[in-house]
C-alpha cells in the first residue's frame, strides 16, 4: 500500500472502532495511543520520502487522472499533517495519563487525526471540505467534553461561528468550480489566471474569511478565547495547536497557490489585519492575568505573522510562513499541555515553550521568527521588522508574567501532577528543543514548501 | 433560473445570518441550518446544466447534466445534517444544565455563579450523572 494511503487507512478504521469501545478504560486509550504513533510514524516517513524526492501523487480507487480524486503530498500538507498529528497524539496521551473521564475522548481524537491527515494530504478541493468538516466536527464535540454548563456554552459559540466560516468555505468552493470547472487543486491553480478578476476576488476575500475564522485572525478572532479558556488542557493544546494550522495551511494554499494575483492585490491589506492582530492579541495578552487567557490572545497575536507574512509575498515569506506555523504549533501544544500542571519538570518544560514562542534560540521558535525576519528584510519593509521586533518583545513580556504568577509566587501549594502528565509535556519540551538545535530538515522542508507554492502560483 | 436562484440563496443565507444573531439558542441553530441549506443550493446553481441523466449508457451526442455537483450537494447536505444534530444535541445539554437555552440567561447565572464563588461558597454543578456512575 502506497505511503501516501497508509495512515488514512490505519487511522479511519481505529477511529470507528475506538468509537464502539469505552473510552475511559486505560486499554481503550492506550491503543488509540499505539494507532496513533504508527500514523505519526508512517507520516513521518512520508515526509522523509517528500523531502527527497518531491511531491508525492496517487489518484484514489485507481480511476484516470482526471476523473479520480487525487491524493498529493508536497512539502507543506506533509509537513503540517506531521506537525498536527503529532501534536494530537501528545495530547491524546497527556489525556490518558491523566485519567480519562470521557468515553468518546480516544474516538474523537482519532477522527480528528483522521480528518488533519486527509486534509493536509488531499489535492482535490472538495475533499478538503469534506477532511475539513470531519477535523472541525470532532473538535466541536471535543471542546463540549466534560460537559459542565459553561463549556457546552463556549463550544457551543465556537461551533457556530466555525460553521458559518465553514459554509462560506463551501460557497466560495461552489464559486471556484463554476468559474474554473474543475476541483482539482493544480488544475485550479492553472486555470485561475483566466478567471474575470473580480469574480476571482470575491472568492479570495470569501476563503480569507472562511480561513481567518479559524485562525482567530484579529476581526474573527471573538470566539477563541472563551473556548480556549474552558475547555479541558489536552483539548485546548490540539485546538491551538493543530487545528489552527488548517487555518494557516487554507490561507497559503487557497489564497498563496490557488489566487495569488488577488493576495498579491490585497497584500496592503493583509498586512494591515496581521498588524492588528499582532498588537491586539499582545495587548490583550499582558492585560490579562489568568493564564489560559493570556495564551489565548496570545494565539490571536500569533496568528497576525502568518498573515503578514502572506500580506509581504514571494517565495522568502511563504517559506517563513510555513515554518512559523509549524514551531508555533509546537510551542503553543507545550504551553497549552503544561500551564495547568504543577510539579518538577513542568516549570522548566513552561519555560521551554515560553522562550521558544517568544523567539529565543536555541528554541524551535528562534526559526520561524527568523525566517520572518529574513522575509522583513528581503522585501525591503522597516514596519514589518519593527513590528516583528515589537511583538517578539510582547510576547517575552506577557509570557514571563505567567511564568512568574504561577510558578514563582509563594503561598501556592498544588500537588504536583501525575508523573506521567509531567513526562508528556518534558518529552515535548525535548522535541522544541531538538527542533531548535537540529533544523535543516524543517527549513528544507519549508524551503520546499515555498517553492512549490510559488510554482503553483507561476 | 440564476437569478432566481440568486434571490433563494440571498433571502436563505440573509435570514439565517438574522437568526445567527439571535440569543435564544434554538434559533441560532435554526438559523444555521438555513446557511447550510444556502450553501447547498449555491453548490446545486453553480453548475446548472441541462442534458439527460448522467446515468450509462448514455445517448451519444447530446448534452449531460453535470453530475459532480449533485454528487458534493449530496455530500454537503450529510454533512449539513450531521452538525444539526451535533448542534442541537449541545443544546440540549445546555439546557440539562441551566434549564434555559436562552444566551442571556446563561450569561447572568454565569455571573451569579462567579459572585458566588468570590464569597466563597462552594458552587454546586449538575454533575453529569452517567459519568460519575461510571467513575464508580
Amino acid at each position: 500500500m502506497s505511503l501516501l494511503v497508509a495512515p488514512l487507512a490505519l487511522l479511519w478504521p481505529a477511529a470507528a472502532v475506538a468509537a464502539l469501545a469505552d473510552g475511559r478504560r486505560r486499554a481503550t486509550g492506550w491503543a488509540a495511543v499505539a494507532a496513533l504513533a504508527v500514523a505519526v510514524a508512517l507520516l513521518a516517513a512520508l515526509a522523509v520520502r517528500v523531502a527527497a524526492g518531491g511531491p508525492v501523487e496517487l489518484v484514489a480507487g485507481g480511476w484516470p487522472a482526471d476523473v479520480g480524486i487525487r491524493l498529493r503530498a508536497d512539502a507543506l500538507g506533509v509537513v503540517l499533517a506531521l506537525v498536527s498529528v503529532a501534536v494530537v497524539l501528545a495530547a491524546l496521551v497527556h489525556g490518558v495519563v491523566s485519567g480519562l473521564s470521557s468515553r468518546l475522548f480516544p474516538a474523537l481524537m482519532l477522527f480528528l487525526s483522521v480528518g488533519l491527515t486527509g486534509l493536509f494530504l488531499t489535492g482535490d478541493v472538495f475533499s478538503f471540505y469534506v477532511f475539513f468538516e470531519l477535523a472541525m466536527i470532532s473538535a466541536y464535540a471535543l471542546a463540549a467534553l466534560g460537559g459542565e454548563g459553561r463549556m457546552v456554552g463556549s463550544a457551543l459559540i465556537f461551533a457556530v461561528v466555525n460553521l458559518l466560516g465553514s459554509f462560506l468555505f463551501l460557497i466560495a468552493t461552489a464559486a471556484l468550480y463554476r468559474a474554473t470547472g474543475t476541483l482539482e487543486m493544480l488544475a485550479v491553480a492553472d486555470r485561475a489566471r483566466g478567471v474575470d478578476p473580480n469574480t476571482a476576488l470575491v472568492i479570495a476575500v470569501l476563503y480569507f474569511v472562511a480561513f481567518g475564522v479559524k485562525l482567530g485572525l484579529f476581526p474573527f478572532h471573538f470566539w477563541l478565547p472563551s473556548v480556549y479558556g474552558s475547555a479541558m488542557p489536552a483539548v485546548t493544546a490540539v485546538l491551538a495547536g493543530a487545528l489552527a494550522n488548517i487555518g494557516a495551511y487554507g490561507l497559503l494554499r487557497f489564497e498563496a497557490g490557488l489566487l495569488p494575483r488577488e493576495l498579491a492585490l490585497a497584500g496592503g491589506v493583509l498586512v494591515a489585519i496581521g498588524t492588528l492582530s499582532i498588537i491586539y492579541g499582545a495587548v490583550q495578552a499582558i492585560g490579562r492575568r489568568d493564564a489560559r487567557e493570556v495564551l489565548a490572545y496570545s494565539a490571536i497575536g500569533h496568528a497576525g505573522y502568518v498573515l503578514v507574512a502572506l500580506g509581504v509575498g514571494g517565495r522568502v515569506a511563504l517559506a517563513a510562513a510555513a515554518l512559523f506555523t509549524v514551531v508555533n504549533a509546537l510551542g503553543k501544544t507545550l504551553l497549552f499541555l503544561s500551564v495547568d500542571l504543577r510539579g518538577p519538570l513542568v516549570s522548566a518544560a513552561f519555560a521551554v515553550g515560553a522562550f521558544s514562542v517568544a523567539g529565543v534560540p536555541p528554541f524551535a521558535g528562534f526559526f520561524g521568527k527568523a525566517a520572518l525576519f529574513e522575509a522583513g528584510i528581503q522585501a525591503g519593509s522597516d514596519a514589518a521588522v519593527a513590528l516583528l521586533f515589537v511583538g517578539g518583545a510582547l510576547t517575552f513580556v506577557y509570557l514571563f508574567q505567567i511564568y512568574q504568577h504561577t510558578y514563582w509566587r509563594p503561598g501556592q501549594e498544588h500537588p504536583p501532577a501525575p508523573a506521567g502528565a509531567r513526562v508528556v509535556v518534558a518529552v515535548v519540551a525535548v522535541v522544541v528543543l531538538a527542533v531548535g538545535l537540529w533544523p535543516e530538515p524543517l527549513l528544507a522542508l519549508s524551503n520546499q514548501a515555498g517553492d512549490a507554492l510559488t510554482r503553483m502560483a507561476g | 433560473m440564476n437569478l432566481f436562484l440568486a434571490l433563494v440563496v440571498a433571502v436563505l443565507f440573509g435570514t439565517g445570518a438574522t437568526m445567527l444573531l439571535k440569543p435564544d439558542l434554538f434559533r441560532v441553530v435554526v438559523g444555521l441550518a438555513l446557511v447550510a441549506n444556502a450553501a447547498s443550493l449555491t453548490v446545486i446553481a453553480a453548475a446548472l446544466s441541462r442534458g439527460q441523466a448522467p446515468i450509462s449508457p448514455l445517448i451519444e451526442g447530446e448534452p449531460v447534466s453535470d453530475p459532480l455537483t449533485q454528487a458534493m450537494t449530496l455530500t454537503a447536505l450529510v454533512i449539513g445534517f450531521a452538525v444539526t444534530a451535533l448542534l442541537l444535541a449541545m443544546v440540549h445539554r445546555v439546557y440539562v444544565t441551566h434549564r434555559s437555552v436562552d444566551l442571556d440567561d446563561l450569561a447572568r447565572s454565569e455571573r451569579s455563579a462567579e459572585e458566588e464563588l468570590e464569597r466563597g461558597v462552594p458552587i454546586e454543578h449538575d454533575v453529569d450523572h452517567d459519568d460519575a456512575e461510571a467513575a464508580r
